[in-house]
């Protein structure tokens, strides 16, 4: 066994096949569960990962103002944007680090479920060397594939269930996908949105649907989550005092999950509506670097507040 | 570096980690266990071994020159709609047909069970098919999904049996393949377990736990362990002495009366090297001079006393032992997972790794004049001379070389 597979496959496939026996023998309800533990444990990251991509939503318009002041001067507005950027604390590519830690973490839950339904005989057989030795595992063992009185086979694929993969992935991805204000990035956006939900619809077709339950809950999991932080997002456009409520939520939130107190969390990349139109009103022709976000101040006024 | 260039780069880097993910899922997924593949051993009759391959087909190998043999592809239900990566279960759309159960030589016609729901009696000499079970359709469940055949198959040369995924034990006419009967099991679970036959009883172990004695004449049973074990039956019993031996996914190992099912004793598998609990009994235990030899999922082959279920000695072999052993003389040869072979002579009790030919062991292993053959998961044929160790030259199952 390599050290993959002693550190993480090994301890999750466990895990998944106690709660099986815990829940009554149901195996579709150990991956719910162990999808929604799993997410709760990760939660700092995707967190972040929300955070990232709202921190980049929210300057949005700050961007826009800049393309369209330095039209004709491409290094001035790389200055610039690199500037605004800087100073919201926001990376671009932040959004990636998170997903790229989280990967490892869903391959093994992903590599866990199909291991544990054995859906050929050498599963079974492979499945054995993977086991502690506690005699509950090896009781239960084959798992029954029958889920939700017998209605889904977990070893089979499922059009509906497939369907709710796409439909759930896309609703998930639609809510955190920033609204562009550069019409390129808003067409790869545009694709990813589409490209995502439809190549992993697919793929729930062609394997058995106990993997496509895994994704199903994953992606609830995710909305719920990223309504709690960001309301319905760029599905339905949210009023100035609705974001405001979601703001402290979201900073509560991630202060919760990171340790932090709350008024400082989050100050660096949130920009109120009402503050960005005053800021614009004020600013007028003014140059772009003067009116520039800056977190000290902002910072000082949640305080307040 | 320009904000829409990083932007642009994140949005490429965002769609190479789907593209990484992807290919993750899909290449992992299918190579670990997803996939049907089969492991079927070999018969021996006279000069040929019949051995089921990997593509689906039934082979014929001289013994003597090493010239083969292949029959026709067996076909599998061809799903319509959907997508198949070759991951789902059923080996259809295009996949081959996984073969787990050795074929069974009685007179001139080889029999030989399929994942894909169907028994062949083929002609031992052409390999033409002389008849299938179910005729014009595969073998079905209540729900019409395709029963696939995982155990092997067994004949007293009037019928030939089976137990189906289906729970239901199968009896055929060894000449025509007309059903005879048909015995349902109580839970109608999961069998993958190849019947034993002796003395006009059937013996079967299933997923529900049982033991069942089966009347081979009228498909009646005679009796159904009066006990349950705790894990599921996968392992061939072995009738011996008026007793019969099957190990079971609990970890231990059974000895029940062949009259009245009731247990004689259980041994529980117990690595004491290691001070482990051991794994699944999964394979066919060998009985021979009042002692079984029983391979174990922990690595171990257990030497028991065949009355009272006492260890006489216990063999590590480094890996899982899921292959059935076979007979050479007053010798057992068992392989590991990893394909270490040994040699354990039964009159001393000693056992040595005779030979490794580092290829991984699932099927059973088969014997003819002295040399072993083991069937590998890459269509290869490994030929090992018994007394000597020595590695032959192997024989590829592949049709197209």
């Amino acid at each position: 066994m390599n050290a993959w597979e002693l550190i993480i496959q090994q301890p999750v496939i466990n895990i998944l096949i106690m709660l099986t026996q815990y829940l009554g023998g149901s195996f579709g309800l150990a991956i719910i569960a162990l999808t929604i533990g799993v997410n709760v444990i990760i939660l700092p990251l995707n967190l972040k990962q929300m955070r990232a991509t709202r921190a980049m939503q929210e300057i949005q318009p700050r961007v826009a103002e800049l393309q369209k002041k330095y039209a004709k001067d491409k290094q001035k507005l790389s200055q610039e944007q690199m500037k605004l950027y800087k100073e919201s604390g926001m990376n671009p590519a932040g959004c990636l680090l998170p997903m790229l830690i989280q990967m490892p973490i869903w391959i093994a839950l992903y590599q866990s479920v199909m291991l544990s339904l054995a859906v050929a005989p050498e599963g079974l057989l492979n499945l054995s060397r993977y086991l502690y030795s506690w005699p509950e595992l090896y009781l239960i063992l084959p798992l029954s594939r029958d889920f939700m009185w017998g209605l889904l086979d977990l070893a089979e694929p499922n059009v509906v269930l497939a369907i709710l993969v796409g439909a759930t992935m896309w609703l998930q991805q639609k809510m955190a996908t920033p609204v562009s204000a550069d019409p390129k990035q808003a067409a790869q956006s545009r694709m990813m949105l589409w490209m995502m939900p439809m190549m992993f619809t697919f793929l729930a077709l062609s394997f058995p649907s106990g993997l496509a339950l895994f994704w199903v809950t994953s992606s609830i999991v995710r909305i719920a989550m990223q309504y709690y932080v960001t309301g319905w997002g760029a599905l339905v456009p949210t009023s100035t005092g609705d974001t405001t409520d979601r703001d402290k939520k979201y900073k509560k939130l991630i202060g919760r999950a990171e340790g932090k107190s709350s008024p400082d969390v989050g100050a660096d990349i949130v920009i109120r509506d009402d503050e960005r139109e005053q800021t614009a009103g004020d600013t007028g022709d003014q140059a772009p670097g003067s009116a520039r976000y800056q977190s000290g101040r902002d910072r000082s006024r949640h305080r307040k507040k | 570096m320009s904000f829409r260039r990083k932007t642009r780069y994140s949005v490429k880097g965002l769609l190479l980690l789907l593209v990484i993910f992807l290919v993750g899922l899909i290449g992992l997924g299918c190579i670990q266990g997803l996939q049907p593949v089969g492991w079927s051993g070999g018969a021996v009759s006279g000069n040929t071994l019949f051995v089921g391959s990997l593509e689906g087909r039934l082979v014929a190998v001289n013994t003597v020159d090493t010239s083969r043999q292949w029959s026709d592809e067996l076909k599998a239900e061809v799903k319509s709609g959907g997508f198949n990566l070759g991951c789902t279960l059923g080996g259809g759309g295009g996949a081959k047909v996984a073969i787990y159960g050795t074929p069974v030589v009685a007179g001139d016609l080889v029999y030989l069970g399929g994942y894909n729901g169907k028994v062949y009696a083929f002609n031992a000499d052409s390999l033409g098919v002389r008849w299938v079970y179910p005729p014009d359709d595969y073998l079905r469940d209540k729900e019409k999904k395709v029963v696939p055949i995982i155990g092997g198959l067994a004949t007293d040369l009037e019928k030939v049996y089976f137990g189906g995924s289906d729970g239901k034990v199968y009896a055929l006419d060894a000449t025509t393949g007309e059903e005879k009967w048909k015995f349902v099991t109580e839970d109608e679970d999961t069998i993958w377990s190849t019947p034993a036959v002796k003395d006009g009883t059937l013996y079967i172990g299933s997923f529900d736990k049982k033991l069942y004695a089966i009347d081979t004449e009228t498909g009646k049973e005679k009796w159904r362990g009066p006990f349950k074990t705790e894990g599921v039956i996968v392992s061939t019993p072995v009738v011996y002495n008026n007793t019969v031996y099957f190990g079971s996914f609990d970890r231990h190992l059974y000895a029940v009366d062949i009259v009245n099912g009731k247990e004689i004793w259980k041994f529980p598998a117990t690595d004491e090297a290691e001070n482990n609990p051991g794994n699944w009994f999964w394979t066919k235990p060998v009985v021979y001079k009042d002692a079984v030899y029983a391979g174990n999922l922990d690595g171990e082959v257990y030497v028991l006393q065949a009355d009272s279920g006492n260890k006489i000695a216990e063999f590590d072999l480094g890996s899982p032992v899921s292959s059935a052993p076979v007979m050479v003389a007053d010798s057992i040869i068992f392989a590991s997972r990893k394909g270490a072979v040994y040699n354990l002579d039964t009159r001393s009790n000693q056992i040595k790794q005779i030979a490794d030919i580092e290829d991984e062991v699932y099927g059973p292993l088969a014997q003819s004049e002295g040399v072993i053959y083991i069937h590998t998961p890459n269509l290869v044929l490994h030929r090992i001379n018994a007394d000597t160790g020595a590695i032959l030259m192997s024989i590829s199952l592949k049709s197209t070389e």
